[in-house]
């Protein structure tokens, strides 16, 4: 059994009277890969957000490393090095280049030298398949490019765990397979994972482990086959035959 | 036409001219400073900076320019016991007046920023000051540019009420002439076209400078 690197324990989350997680606990091991499903609204982005701390959570902990970093003397910045995040909706710095884009944070956070930062960019760039769009802005790159960037870009503070929100849903259905093909790669090299996705296909190849979310309860958790051919609960065959159902018209 | 009465206006608007410029620069400077300060205040998460900034605001909106310049001149010193001079006042008057509305500026180019970007920067490591500094000032100081540039010409132009305090700038050297020479119509076109000048000189630098940044 591999080291439990992140554990969420009775997690809950609420936005004024909405109650928006409930109870969540999860367990995620190194080099995991975890993809959660789920109906819009299901508290899904929610929980990756607070996993990241971007929201607050309203009761319960989590744990990284055994460490709570809700405590006062967690230093939560150094913790989200190590916790990298990438959006829907990409968030690129648009007055900065592709190059410039992944190299902020480690020349601001980890103090490394612009040319050490540059050399390790460019590779990043190389990995995500765009070493030609280094001197591009955002602004001119494809959504598809500018997700791969915002890969590279948590990539390059070299995390050891990466959270994806919905990486992509913001996405033209031809550009969707460059992003997935990217994570696919990152997911055979052992990086811990957890991505929030309606990509179906994705998280049954990919993930070691499919969490279905729904109503901000965790419904079912299982191994990708368990819960695509034989899902328990009811309310995850339903969503499983509406989303399916979809993917084969 | 006779234009002989410049030899004796021209040296006047040209005194006039570096009390307003003095007073223009001292007061949009701080004022910017001011008004970057309060601006920041006005949406950040501190209730009390958020309510001292509204205070601070809402006062300098509510009044006229002249009540605060004859309120800084005349009421000030008697309550405190401090004598300011009436170029001090002056540039107090316009700090204080383009700092509010500077800091409206500033609050909204900040709020416009997505706030995707401060969460990039966050999940990245970033600190909320390295956030600020590095990603939300820059385009939020690109957006506010023609808004600033706009408000820094209203505070050059405000310069001249402030001859009400007896502060010798540009319009109060004009008025002095036109009272000694009974010149009006000589005075105060030359002293308009004056004002025009320098306006248009800044007009001409606003441009040039968001070409650039475009």
């Amino acid at each position: 059994m591999m080291n439990t690197l992140l554990k969420v324990d009775k997690l809950s989350k609420n936005f004024g009277d909405l109650e928006v997680l409930k109870d969540i606990n999860l367990e995620v091991a190194e080099g995991e890969v975890i993809c959660i499903i789920g109906p819009s609204g299901s508290g899904k982005s929610t929980l990756l957000r607070c996993i990241n701390q971007l929201e607050l959570q309203s009761g319960g902990n989590i744990y990284y490393n055994n460490k709570n970093i809700g405590n006062k003397d967690h230093d939560l910045r150094k913790y989200r090095e190590e916790v990298g995040m990438t959006f829907q909706n990409f968030n690129l710095f648009p007055m900065k280049s592709v190059l410039k884009n992944i190299m902020l944070a480690p020349v601001l956070t980890k103090r490394k030298s612009k040319s050490e930062a540059e050399k390790k960019a460019l590779e990043l760039l190389k990995k995500v398949g765009l070493a030609e769009k280094a001197h591009s802005m955002p602004s001119t790159l494809s959504g598809g490019q500018q997700q791969r960037v915002a890969i590279a870009r948590a990539l390059a503070m070299e995390p050891k765990v990466l959270l994806f929100d919905e990486p992509t849903s913001a996405l033209d259905p031809e550009l969707v397979g460059e992003v997935l093909e990217v994570m696919k790669t990152l997911a055979n090299e052992g990086m811990t994972m957890i991505v929030v996705t309606h990509e179906m296909t994705f998280a049954r190849e990919v993930s070691d482990r499919v969490i279905f979310m729904d109503d901000g309860y965790i419904v079912e958790e299982d191994i990708p086959e368990e819960i695509f051919t034989n899902p328990k609960n009811e309310r995850t065959k339903t969503f499983l035959s509406r989303i399916i159902g979809d993917e084969n018209e | 036409m006779d234009l002989s009465f410049l030899n004796v206006l021209f040296p006047m608007l040209l005194r006039g001219f570096k009390v307003t410029l003095m007073i223009s620069v001292f007061g949009i400077v701080i004022g910017f400073v001011l008004g970057c300060i309060s601006g920041y205040a006005l949406q950040c998460k501190n209730k009390f900076a958020k309510f001292i900034a509204n205070i601070y605001i809402w006062i300098i909106r509510s009044t006229p320019i002249i009540v605060q310049a004859l309120y800084v001149y005349f009421v000030i010193p008697e309550i405190t016991g401090i004598d300011l001079s009436s170029n001090t006042s002056g540039i107090i008057v316009i700090f204080l007046n383009s700092g509010a509305f500077i800091a409206e500026i500033v609050r909204g180019a900040l709020e416009g920023i997505d706030p995707g970007q401060k969460e990039a920067g966050l999940s990245l490591g970033l600190t909320p000051f390295q956030t600020l500094m590095h990603l939300i000032v820059p385009p939020a100081f690109r957006s506010m540019l023609p808004a600033l540039f706009n408000q820094f010409i209203i505070s050059v132009k405000d310069t001249a009420i402030l001859s009400i305090i007896v502060v010798n700038e540009i319009t109060k050297q004009i008025q002095n002439y036109a009272a000694l020479s009974y010149n009006t119509i000589e005075a105060y076109t030359a002293g308009a076209i004056f004002y025009m000048m320098i306006i248009s000189v800044l007009i001409i630098i606003q441009k040039q400078v968001e070409r650039r940044i475009k």
